[in-house]
């Protein structure tokens, strides 16, 4: 299956990252370009950089804020929401619950509401309904990682299910014959076996969380205000801070590479257990 | 193994949550779905109006024109993804130099906000000024325009939605086939099956379940799509792009429409959920005895 | 320079004078001391004169009353979303909120807003000293309630103006030109034949000589109501179609049969001619909102069009985002015969009045508070800085401010246009179902743009859908 030659490979991916890099390419342009500069005609190459808006940008407390809202509302929902797959995925592929499969399929549905009408009922549910005291779940940094539990969980449960429906039932059945506990199994046996399923899913989740812009409009105003939902404050009817909101949307891709960085590196790991056995 | 009372257990958090977050709103939406509650209507509180929302559904082509619209878009977006993400997904199995940084670069696209994408596509797809119209003029003496030409505004926003999202069916796939026990394919390479034959008889079957996962969600993420068709076109020209997603949207917000919006959702939502259904008992539960 | 930067400049220079001028800083103390530990919300676009208030006006009011403010600027339907459904909602998040002026009649209707004449009448040790109502443009009577009061404090305002290119125009090789193939004189155009005329040489021009330059600008987004918004808004009143062609006193008709004008022969005349000037304008047009009808007007690519204010304004005097800094005239629009006089006599109206105030939602917990503050942004003394932050006027003492004229010079005479003409523009109608109408129509218009429906057939099915939205809604019976 693998005979192709490697090197014709690595052409077609470069060709390919060309492609696919080159809106992000473009992306940088408009953030090193005077707004001036935007409605003229275009040339592929930069011949100047022009560095105003990043200054702008580095020195914005507020941006630093919605910043770091961000990475902790994604970086909560998705180690939650993985955790919580995890076991759902494990309870739905090892027992024998009654109605498991249509508890799974359901699970998905949560996933299809077009997120326009669900707004209202959610700012209810977030003013009024968890409201203790003066405590209120709206512009909450947990209010925001709990709701974005309602479009990732669905997802985590789906995308989970197929790596541990394949590992081997016979591995967990072992081990308890041998004495293990639950928990032991979960743990010892079948999530170093998940991980690649585990890595993607965290990645993806987390993708999807910081990526989230309709709900957090809603639902956050100043505290728990995301850096998705500040670069819309840049599209405003007096004509859209294009260059300002390309350098913050360049600025926001750091943490994201850091995270992808050090999460697929379990894929690799992933992929070497199974090359092992080639 | 262990009791069923640990099963239960363990799925309890996500009940709970999905439950609270899923259900709630859901009871929400289809009471409200039987009203006629428009904020800045002459009456601006909810009146109890039956099935009138649903009737006035059916003769409203605004709303039929953009379930087609969805439909295709969601149909040639996720097709295409899927068989694109999957040889990408194989030809990361292999060994090439670069690998690492290739995936990392592939996934890149990944990690921009929605609303960015579309910003960026904007700027890049103006008529005339934008690098792509540009240089197509100047090459090919093609002139695009996606403020006119509604074709041509639907392929773009397909190729944006596969540009996208291509990246998240690499990777949920790779995960799927690393995750593939090797011996049947090694019985096969050994009984001197061909590549198809390993393919069609082997892989597709062992990683249908993944595939469709990834095909429910890519799916139901076209069609809720706001922010970047939003951005891009408006659902222009006329309503050429006007996916459900953003149609709703329209009809909520700056309308304030809630009865009438929330119908649509219902709708809208059943509708999604009968094509996933389908999908599901016709793709997986038959093969693995899922059915309950 | 940038906005933003400028902002903090202005800002700085504020701080100063705020510090060598204490008259009234015992009012604000006293008044403030009452709310120690109250921190207001507002919620607004984050437009410049918006940010003017976050960066500058509100870390001033919290430094001389101890009252905390914090404004959350986001994107136009964001702002209106939350604001709407905290009313709605009664939850009372905020305690200030950006009031368009197309959205007042809908908010007066539903009884969100708190009347700011009458708290202050009713509670006399609230009122600022430097806050007087009477030194507000006439602008402020789009916020009065039928009583005459106030239901919010005018914070921008913009007229929409006909802008050209002085440098064009003033050239004597293209005056020959013009003069050579129309027999005319080339100066900014008073009626619609004039503009179509020039609009045509122009485009005809920068094709024969190969350049980026077309005769018009033309806001036609295909899939955005911006193009339905300079149609009504813009270009129907200069043919004598006002108030969208509703006709309020007939029961809301807007069929020239029920008594509207929608779909009459003025309005179908209005919409050939823009459409025909959308023909000849810049590519980019179909796919253009006000954004990128400034950013072409900006970029050189037009010599004339219907600009916004608050474009005009950065169009004529920012070089970061313009090429056309100092080349840019101020007119007023085209118009059909009696158009003009119509508006004088404030039957009818010429062009677009747009703007928005601060109002304080009845669902506030913090409402003395809140009226504090929207007396300190209405206040004469903040006025020129942040007209000069960001160009709007609202309060007459602004006109007369040294730095507001120097500004007025840059900006071809807007600010002159605004005082002495802009009593010939006027706001949206006054219909509590703005956003209602708007989204029903603009979807059949973007069909008349794509050429799906022809022009008269599409106004007569805008008319009808109108009619039968308001049937709908309630207000047609």
């Amino acid at each position: 299956m693998r005979k192709s030659n490697p090197l014709l490979m690595t052409l077609f991916w470069l060709l390919l990252s060309i492609a696919t890099l080159f809106p992000i390419y473009w992306l940088f342009v408009i953030s090193v370009k005077p707004a001036v500069d935007l409605f003229t005609a275009p040339s592929v190459i930069l011949d100047s950089f022009y560095w105003n808006n990043y200054a702008k940008v580095l020195t914005d407390d507020t941006l630093r804020r919605y910043m770091l809202n961000s990475v902790i509302i994604s970086s909560g929902n998705a180690v939650l929401v993985t955790v919580l797959a995890f076991m759902a995925c494990y309870a739905l592929s090892r027992y024998d619950l009654a109605g498991k499969e249509n508890i799974f399929f359901w699970t998905i549905t949560n996933r299809m509401a077009p997120a326009a009408v669900f707004l209202l009922p959610f700012f209810l549910l977030f003013t009024q309904v968890f409201a203790i005291g003066d405590f209120r779940l709206y512009d909450t940094r947990i209010g925001m990682i709990l709701l974005y539990c309602t479009f990732n969980l669905p997802f985590a449960i789906w995308t989970l299910r197929p790596t541990i429906d394949a590992i081997p039932r016979e591995l967990d059945e072992a081990a308890t014959v041998d004495g293990a506990s639950s928990w032991q199994v979960i743990t010892e046996i079948v999530f170093p076996l998940a991980r690649p399923g585990l890595a993607v899913t965290l990645i993806l989740t987390w993708v999807f969380a910081w990526n989230e812009f309709l709900l957090a409009a809603t639902l956050t105003s100043f505290n728990a205000r995301t850096i998705t939902t500040g670069l819309s404050e840049y599209v405003t009817t007096t004509g859209t801070e294009w260059g300002t909101m390309a350098s913050i949307a360049i600025i926001t891709l750091i943490p994201a590479i850091v995270v992808f960085a050090v999460v697929q590196r379990h894929i690799v790991a992933g992929l070497t257990f199974g090359a092992v056995k080639e | 193994m262990g009791s069923n009372r640990t099963g239960w257990l363990l799925l309890t958090p996500t009940l709970v949550i999905l439950g609270v977050f899923g259900i709630l709103p859901f009871i929400y939406v289809l009471w409200v779905a039987f009203h006629q509650w428009n904020a800045f209507g002459a009456n601006p509180y909810m009146i109890y109006n039956g099935a009138d929302n649903f009737r006035r559904l059916v003769f409203d082509t605004e709303f039929l024109e953009s379930i087609w619209f969805t439909f295709q878009f969601g149909f040639f977006a996720v097709v295409s993804e899927i068989v694109l993400g999957y040889f990408l997904a194989q030809f990361l199995m292999r060994d090439f130099p670069g690998k690492a940084v290739f995936r990392t670069l592939h996934t890149l696209p990944l990690i921009v906000a929605p609303i960015v994408v579309g910003s960026v596509w904007r700027l890049m797809m103006t008529p005339s000024i934008g690098i792509i119209p540009y240089f197509l003029d100047a090459w090919f003496g093609y002139q695009l325009n996606i403020g006119s030409n509604a074709g041509a505004a639907f392929v773009v926003t397909v190729i944006m939605d596969i540009w996208h999202w291509t990246p998240l069916v690499t990777l949920t796939l790779l995960a799927a086939i690393v995750a593939l026990p090797k011996d049947p394919f090694e019985q096969a390479q050994i009984d001197g099956a061909n590549r198809w034959q390993i393919f069609w008889h082997i892989t597709l079957p062992m990683i249908r379940p993944a595939i469709l996962a990834t095909v429910f969600i890519r799916l139901m993420d076209a069609l809720r799509t706001v922010d970047e068709i939003w951005m891009l076109t408006g659902g222009g020209p006329g309503s050429a792009t006007r996916y459900i997603g953003l149609h709703i949207w329209k009809v909520v917000f700056p309308k304030t429409d809630y009865g009438y919006g929330s119908a649509i959702s219902v709708i809208v939502l059943y509708l999604t959920l009968v094509l996933c259904w389908l999908l599901y008992v016709g793709l997986v539960a038959p093969r693995n005895g899922r059915r309950t | 320079m940038n906005m933003r930067l400028r902002m903090g400049m202005v800002a700085l220079v504020a701080g100063l004078m705020a510090s060598t001028a204490p008259a009234f800083a015992d009012f604000w103390s006293d008044a403030g001391a009452k709310f120690k530990g109250v921190t207001l919300h507002g919620v607004t676009e984050s437009t410049p004169p918006s940010n003017y208030i976050k960066d500058v006006l509100a870390p001033e009011f919290e430094e001389k009353t101890g009252i905390k403010v914090e404004i959350e600027t986001t994107s136009w339907d964001q702002m209106y979303d939350k604001a709407i459904k905290d009313m709605e909602a009664k939850t009372g998040i905020y305690d200030m909120i950006y009031i368009e002026q197309d959205i007042v009649y809908a908010y007066l209707a539903r009884n969100f807003l708190v009347d700011v004449t009458q708290s202050l009448k009713d509670d006399p040790s609230l009122k600022a000293p430097g806050f007087d109502e009477s030194h507000f443009t006439t602008f402020a009577n789009y916020f009065r309630g039928e009583n005459g009061d106030l239901f919010g404090v005018p914070m921008e305002a913009f007229i929409k103006i006909y802008l050209y290119r002085k440098d064009l125009f003033e050239d004597p090789k293209i005056q020959e030109a013009f003069k050579a193939k129309t027999g005319k004189d080339l100066a900014p155009a008073k009626t619609h034949e004039d503009y179509t005329q020039i609009a045509e040489f122009f485009t005809e021009y920068g094709k024969e000589n190969g350049l980026d330059l077309w005769g018009t600008t033309a806001q036609a987004h295909t899939g955005h109501p911006a193009s339905w918004y300079e149609y009504v808004e813009s270009v129907a009143p200069t043919f004598g179609v006002y108030n969208w062609g509703i006709n309020a006193e007939k029961n809301y008709a807007a069929t020239v049969e029920n008594g509207g004008s929608m779909n009459s022969d003025e309005a179908k005349a209005a919409l050939k001619y823009w459409l025909h000037l959308r023909d000849i304008a810049p590519p980019e047009s179909a796919a253009s909102t006000w954004t990128e009808v400034a950013s072409t007007f900006a970029a050189g690519r037009a010599a004339q069009g219907l600009v916004y204010g608050e474009n005009a304004a950065w169009i004529a005097s920012d070089a970061e985002k313009s090429k056309v800094v100092d080349k840019v005239g101020v007119a007023l629009p085209p118009v059909s015969d009696g158009v003009m006089a119509d508006a004088e006599s404030g039957k009818g109206y010429i062009g677009y009045y747009d703007g928005g105030a601060f109002g304080l939602p009845v669902t506030s917990k913090n409402r003395d508070a809140a009226l504090l503050f929207l007396q300190y942004i209405g206040q004469d003394s903040v006025q020129s800085g942040w007209a000069v932050a960001a160009p709007r006027i609202t309060n007459t003492a602004t006109y007369d401010d040294p730095a507001v004229k120097e500004m007025d010079a840059r900006l071809g005479g807007y600010y002159t246009m605004l005082k002495d003409e802009g009593k010939l523009f006027a706001g949206a109608p006054p219909f509590p179902f703005h956003a209602q109408v708007r989204e029903v129509c603009a979807s059949i218009f973007y069909k008349i743009l794509t050429g799906q429906i022809g022009p008269d057939e599409g106004l007569d099915q805008m008319a009808q859908a109108t009619e039968k939205e308001l049937t709908n809604l309630g207000y047609r019976k």
